[in-house]
């Protein structure tokens, strides 16, 4: 949908798509996505920003929650009132949530390395793969280069000494296309806050407070190094074949920041992650006229540490207080069939298989030297999912599609998956269309939910429910004038078994199927894209859900105050809008989202500590494209947190306020 | 965003009180303090933050009253605080530790504060708000270091240690070092001396992986003398008790194993019968009442929301309930 209203969108059923100069032209609704619930990112949202990850795309470009831990730090994704884990994550096909945590940390993906990206919503996410309660978040790369040898390079500059670096080396002809991306950020992070959470004292000589004062302090200990590499190659030697080979390294150095309330000197202290993440994906794709097969193969191997130490004196070795070293390779294959025998009817295939290896100990040989004495499991767990569709559209008016899913983790078979999906075209004035979908779903239990050393839960059940949705949405425009799109859909979920871990009186925290929820809601969008004058465009887009999610279960006891309560952490409203001017190489950005009050108890009791308020975030850049001969040059200033707004994502978490950054990028011309 | 932290607010209570250390939710910094008078059956949550105008911290594990004073030991924020017992106003904050968890008074100018993940424990003066050194235990790694509760008796000061160790030790606090210590059972979580003059603790058993061992829970009863168990009364292999405590009189001791367990100090056999019966509760942490014989449990429901502390008197008939916060874990009688 945003794709379609970030640009000039005009409709011709049954012409094929084309794209000319910001004016792109669709087709009728393909059968693949009959009552698909979608969000599609274009590349001016994905390219706005050599500087930004995904967790910003998705914040300021949908309706999506992102839970922030800070800049530069663990970001997570939530569809719908649900959490993070029920979030799938896809990229290039392969399904790259991490198997020991369940989730994905969006902050680690550039989103500079990332050419298509869209959302599916709710029972949508099970066209693609199960385990999706709030949503599937589908990320990749595309052969989009020009023709010939291309090169660019973007340098960031930014506050807190903040430096981003982007090159790309492309190439294509007839047959060959590939790219080389690289991607370097740096920052010590050392951004200033009023710690609202702590006050400093006055003394006088007698060690008497006299005054106090909230300190403006500095993010202690959050500096990041990150390090990406993509290399891609895609060969189409004709006869409807198609091969792709990408490829994705990264590493990441991270200091953990300090919490608000932490009165420890961060030089005492050394708490840190790094992670090495390889992930890579063949491909063979062919097509014919009325089938097309592929096949897929990839790999991922995740090296994680955690080491949390301090300096045991002045000038003194640091010691080891914790030292979790995980290790994650993942071998991935997946086959998949289409056969369109008609106008009338599509019908799809897929399996895919995962094999997980997992290592994860938490103390390093150096200071438990026998195997005894470390803590941790070794586990491997295969996880096969396979589908079959049936889409039928009997007429342009009408299209229903049936889909069947299969899933086994381990050796836990789960119920088959079963999904409705229609859509009903009521007017082709406007494109009014109507969407609805029902599904059952599952999500099982991480590596780390089943065996995590100490606390890991065996007998831990899979989170299930059911998940219904019904939309409208519209589109009307002119050609290469303006379009105007929207778009409002219900959704209803009940997922039982909700995993929450939860302390246990040996010090450790422990998984447990403990929550019944009900998450339901109203998700609204909308676009205006206008062409009033030849080199003038105005972009408009908007998004606002409202997502209770409340908790439906049983009392844990007569003075449990959850039940009926909404989720921690989940805001009833969110809302982002983004608007973008251009003329003759200037482009104006402007950038705002929007959460309400998030709970920070299950019983919603709205003491101090019992809430965060609700924020509002702005962002502005301001652009200017210039060509020379030999080369195309773009400056651009970005300004965050454009009203230096004073807020919080998550308790005790500093957040920065207003800072900038500098672009400069050169692309020369074979 | 709009701060409603507002003014700090002006507090004065009884004397006579009881303070509940709410830990809150680790790597949250929400941990806070309630205050309840047991003669007015009153409670004031949030009172740290309320009186101060500024959060308590990340994980508040215990408090100490000595000098007049409350020493609270806030965790994961690296500090003790010191707090006037009246008014919850703070009066000074010792900082610079590795991850305290205890504090105990040796003297109006001496404390010891125990540490997770460090075989040290700092020592601290109380006058000046600063680390003076520390005391190292020998035989402990630092990653795996873990010391707990401390009583005193006499001249020693006796500490378990706790997470991934499996042993009391005895501190002379003339010499401030180790000079003695006894093995028990796997992760011995609390400590307590009788009137007897007896040392009681009660080990948790640790878990499957652990490598100080997986073992069932014991109760042990250790001559502080010879450092020798007297007794030691073992749980079933399911059981999970915590919170070993004791009333002011020093001859029973309570815990908790889902339900509340208490045991006359000279019985040579533990009870059959809980005194009170858990009713899908998850108590968390246990105090009787030193005057009066009350005794209080507290129901850390789902650890995400305000826990409830519940009164009863010593015959087990109960008094009065009161919501304080986030995962109600230790208490301080005033």
């Amino acid at each position: 949908m945003i794709a379609a209203a970030s640009a000039v969108v005009v409709l011709h059923a049954g012409e094929p798509q084309q794209e000319l100069d910001n004016v792109i032209v669709t087709a009728r609704r393909p059968m693949k996505e009959i009552g698909i619930q979608k969000t599609t990112f274009d590349s001016t949202a994905l390219k706005e920003n050599v500087a930004l990850s995904m967790a910003d795309v998705l914040a300021y470009n949908s309706s999506v929650f992102v839970k922030s831990y800070g800049r530069a730090t663990l970001s997570t994704v939530a569809f719908r009132g649900t959490s993070a884990s029920h979030t799938q994550v896809s990229w290039n096909g392969m399904r790259i949530n991490n198997p020991m945590l369940g989730m994905t940390d969006f902050s680690t993906i550039p989103s500079f390395f990332v050419d298509r990206a869209s959302l599916l919503h709710g029972s949508s996410s099970v066209t693609e793969a199960g385990g999706g309660l709030g949503g599937l978040v589908k990320l990749g790369t595309a052969p989009d280069m020009p023709e010939g040898f291309g090169l660019a390079y973007i340098q960031g500059i930014g506050s807190f000494r903040t430096f981003d670096e982007f090159g790309r080396i492309t190439f294509r002809n007839d047959r060959w296309a590939t790219s080389t991306r690289v991607v370097y950020s740096s920052s010590p992070n050392d951004f200033r806050y009023t710690n609202h959470d702590k006050k400093l004292n006055i003394y006088d000589d007698d060690n008497n407070i006299i005054g106090q004062y909230n300190p403006t302090e500095r993010n202690r200990s959050g500096s990041f190094k990150d390090f990406h590499v993509l290399q891609e190659v895609y060969f189409t030697p004709g006869g409807g074949n198609r091969f792709g080979m990408s490829a994705w390294f990264v590493n990441s150095n991270r200091e953990l920041p300090m919490l608000t309330t932490d009165y420890a000197d961060e030089t005492d202290f050394d708490n840190r992650q790094r992670e090495r993440t390889f992930r890579g994906v063949v491909s063979w794709d062919h097509s014919r006229s009325s089938w097309k097969t592929g096949l897929r193969g990839g790999y991922v191997n995740t090296w994680l540490a955690y080491d949390y130490r301090r300096e045991m004196a002045p000038g003194a070795p640091m010691a080891t207080m914790t030292c979790s070293r995980s290790r994650v390779n993942t071998v991935y294959g997946q086959a998949e069939g289409e056969y369109t025998p008609s106008r009338k009817w599509y019908f799809t295939t897929s399996a895919s298989i995962y094999q997980h290896f997992v290592r994860s100990t938490d103390r390093s040989s150096a200071v438990a030297p026998s195997e005894s004495e470390r803590i941790g499991y070794d586990r491997a767990r295969v996880e096969f999912s396979g589908s079959v569709s049936a889409k039928w559209q009997p007429t342009q008016w009408l299209g229903m599609s049936m889909i069947v899913r299969e899933e086994l983790f381990g050796d836990r078979w789960a119920a088959p998956v079963p999904a409705f999906f229609v859509d009903a075209l009521l007017s082709r004035k406007g494109n009014l269309m109507a969407k609805a979908s029902v599904t059952r779903n599952h999500r099982f239990p991480s590596l780390n939910d089943l065996y995590f050393m100490p606390g890991g839960n065996p007998d831990l059940k899979a989170e299930e429910g059911y998940t219904y949705d019904a939309g409208l949405s519209c589109l009307v425009g002119e050609a290469d004038h303006f379009s105007l799109s929207g778009s409002a859909t219900w959704f209803d979920s009940k997922i039982d078994n909700w995993i929450i871990w939860l302390p246990t009186t040996k010090g450790f925290f422990s998984p447990r199927n403990v929550k019944r929820v009900h998450a339901y809601g109203v998700e609204l969008k909308t676009g205006i894209a206008w062409r009033p004058l030849e080199r003038w465009l105005f972009d408009f887009n908007a998004s606002y859900s409202w997502t209770p999610s409340v908790n439906i279960g049983d009392k844990m006891s007569s003075a449990d105050l959850s039940v009926g309560k909404q989720l921690p952490y989940v805001p009833v409203h969110s809302s982002s809008f983004t608007a973008r001017v251009q003329h003759r190489g200037w482009s104006l950005l402007y950038k705002w989202c929007y959460y309400s009050r998030r709970y920070t108890m299950s019983s919603n009791d709205l003491s101090i500590s019992g809430y965060l308020p609700d924020y509002y975030m702005n962002n502005i850049s301001l652009e200017k494209a210039f060509s020379f001969r030999p080369l195309d040059l773009q400056l651009k200033l970005a300004v965050n947190n454009l009203f230096n707004e004073d807020y919080l994502s998550v308790l005790s978490r500093p957040m920065p306020g207003i800072n900038f950054e500098f672009f400069i990028a050169v692309t020369p011309k074979f | 965003m709009k701060w409603d932290y507002g003014e700090p607010e002006d507090f004065v209570v009884s004397g006579n009180g009881l303070f509940i250390v709410c830990e809150g939710n680790f790597q949250y910094g929400n941990g806070s303090l309630s205050y309840y008078d047991p003669a007015e059956r009153t409670v004031v949550n949030e009172a740290f933050f309320r009186a101060n105008g500024y959060r308590l911290g990340d994980v508040a594990q215990s408090m100490t009253m000595a000098n007049g004073l409350g020493w609270i030991v806030v965790n994961n924020s690296h500090v003790v605080f010191a707090i006037d017992p009246q008014t919850f106003r703070e009066v000074g904050r010792i900082t610079g530790f590795t991850s305290p968890r205890y504090i105990h008074f040796v003297s109006p100018t001496k404390a010891y504060v125990t540490q997770l993940w460090d075989n040290r424990i700092f020592i601290v003066d109380p006058v000046a708000y600063r680390i003076t050194g520390h005391i190292t235990v020998p035989g402990m790694a630092f990653d795996q270091g873990s010391t707990e509760e401390m009583v005193q008796i006499g001249d020693y000061v006796y500490c378990n240690c706790w997470s991934y160790q499996k042993k009391i030790i005895r501190i002379d606090t003339r010499t401030d070092c180790v000079d003695g210590e006894v093995e028990v059972g796997v992760q011995p979580t609390s400590l307590v001396s009788d009137c007897l003059g007896r040392l009681w603790t009660l080990s948790d058993g640790g878990f499957d992986g652990n490598p100080a061992g997986y073992e069932s829970a014991s109760l042990y009863c250790i001559n502080p003398d010879n450092l020798e168990i007297e007794r030691q009364f073992q749980f079933r292999r399911t059981d999970d008790p915590s919170a070993l405590t004791i009333n002011g009189t020093g001859d029973t001791i309570y815990w908790i194993n889902r339900d509340v367990w208490r045991m006359d100090v000279r019985s040579s056999r533990p009870p059959v019968r809980p005194f009170l019966e858990e009713r899908s509760t998850r108590f968390y942490g246990l105090t009787v009442d030193p005057r009066r014989g009350d005794v209080y449990v507290a129901d850390a429901i789902d650890y995400q929301q305000q826990g409830i502390v519940y009164r009863f008197t010593g015959l087990g008939q109960p008094l009065d309930s009161f919501y304080v916060g986030i995962t109600p874990g230790t208490f301080c009688w005033n």
